[in-house]
């Protein structure tokens, strides 16, 4: 970093405070609005603090998005079928989404049992869609470059798949899920193999969620790094020269980050759905 | 700029850093997403999946159907186009066999006016040669006449006619065979 340029200028600052949890919303340059945080709860050796966030505040808002989207697409499904008519416009076009996540996402990969769990992936995948494009609306907040939201849904994801398996399965075959049996490999051998395997098949559960935590959290999380950070280089330098292929390249990242939330909440949901269908056809 | 990064996250630290894991935020997020499903589910979910099964069924039904009706439609198509051959060979059999017939049938009358034919020919060389026959009798009967006629009137005298007659008719005869 140069003195004379982008003096006072931190484009690390920058990238921390778009992207980070606040108490506050930004809406500069027509101000902030902020809230007080609430005192920490403490539950044993635990303490939180439940005060809402920036991104409770997006999270909620991406929910509510959601059902008034349905809540537009039933209606105007309601209207046509009252005119015997195919669904068209925008509520054909939502029913076409629902059912496509219906079926190729959730029942293609989860199997007989994905009707079940359907209502779940579907609203998943739109809960998360949500979240990330409402990121990339000015003054906008990802709920899902936050550690924390994917996490909680990854382990919202991994109980549906551990209590899903377990009813499926039965207590026994849910166990095998753990302590695998070997077809072929018995007596003392076998119960070494299977007790040894035991470590390597709950990392292996552990593993599916953490993943599926991480990897809407990084990709989230790294588009809008770059675009923050091509943004501050604009403002490092304060030079036309820089800046107009650097606008025209955050725009184009625009483009693509566009087309990751959405491919991040088709990933999120067929990974769930994957998981999901792995768990459901055990068969230790 | 690195290094500015790392400060700033140091400093956020339990504030909500992009790195930090704030526990009170997992617990929104399974409070929002439950209250979520809750209403998506209960609210749009029958009227949007439920519905769409419901056309779906239906429209596998009737598709079903038009299969259905489609394969009958072909069998009767086979079966009609199966009736169109049979009458047709039919048609054939009856048309080759009306064609035998009348060949048979114009053959047999070609023969039949054909033998007509040859009868009203003898027939008619008969009264022919019966007819000649007759008008050279009545010659020679009125060609005696006359000729004993012009012999009476150069005579002179009447000549006894049965006896004349008789010289002429030997004569005559003898005449036609000199001949």
């Amino acid at each position: 970093m140069t003195e004379t340029q982008g003096e006072g200028i931190n484009i690390g600052e920058i990238v921390l405070h778009h992207t980070s949890d606040a108490y506050a919303i930004d809406f500069e340059p027509f101000g902030t609005i902020s809230w007080h945080k609430w005192p920490d709860v403490h539950l044993g050796s635990l303490t939180l603090n439940l005060t809402p966030t920036k991104h409770v505040v997006f999270m909620i808002l991406a929910a509510v998005l959601v059902l008034l989207v349905m809540w537009i697409t039933k209606r105007g499904l309601i209207k046509q079928r009252a005119h015997q008519q195919a669904p068209t416009g925008f509520p054909g076009f939502m029913e076409q989404i629902v059912l496509w996540v219906r079926d190729d996402i959730a029942i293609a990969n989860i199997g007989e049992s994905g009707k079940k769990f359907a209502p779940f992936i579907v609203a998943l995948f739109f809960f998360v869609l949500f979240m990330n494009l409402l990121g990339l609306l000015p003054w906008g907040a990802t709920a899902t470059g936050n550690l924390a939201v994917t996490g909680a849904l990854a382990l919202m994801v991994f109980v549906v798949v551990e209590i899903g398996g377990f009813l499926k399965l039965g207590p026994k075959g849910y166990l095998g899920t753990i302590f695998p049996h070997f077809e072929g490999v018995g007596g003392v051998g076998g119960a070494v193999l299977t007790v040894a395997m035991a470590p390597i098949e709950i990392l292996s559960k552990l593993v599916k969620p953490f993943a599926l935590a991480v990897r809407l959290f990084g990709n989230m999380t790294a588009g809008h790094f770059v675009v923050l950070s091509l943004a501050g280089i604009i403002l490092f330098f304060g030079n036309w020269l820089i800046g107009i292929p650097t606008a025209v390249v955050i725009a184009l990242i625009y483009l693509l980050e566009t087309l990751v939330a959405g491919l991040q909440a088709y990933v999120f949901a067929l990974l769930a759905s994957t998981f999901i269908g792995l768990m459901q056809t055990e068969h230790h | 700029m690195t290094l500015g990064m790392l400060a700033v996250l140091a400093a956020e630290g339990g504030g909500g850093g992009p790195f930090s894991v704030n526990p009170g935020l997992i617990l929104w997020t399974w409070v929002v997403f439950l209250i979520f499903l809750f209403f998506f589910r209960k609210t749009f979910w029958v009227t949007i999946v439920s519905r769409a099964e419901e056309r779906e069924k239906t429209i596998a039904g009737q598709l079903a159907q038009a299969e259905q009706m489609n394969a009958e439609a072909r069998k009767l198509l086979d079966e009609q186009k199966k009736a169109t051959a049979e009458a047709r060979s039919a048609a054939q059999t009856l048309l080759a066999e009306a064609k035998a017939a009348a060949d048979k049938e114009r053959a047999l009358s070609h023969e039949k006016a054909k033998q007509e034919q040859e009868a009203l020919m003898e027939r008619a060389r008969r009264d022919i040669a019966a007819e000649r026959d007759k008008a050279v009798a009545d010659l020679r009967r009125e060609a005696v006449d006359l000729a004993l006629g012009a012999a009476a009137k150069v005579v002179g005298q009447r000549l006894d006619a049965d006896a004349d007659r008789k010289i002429v008719l030997d004569y005559l005869a003898k005449v036609e065979t000199s001949h």
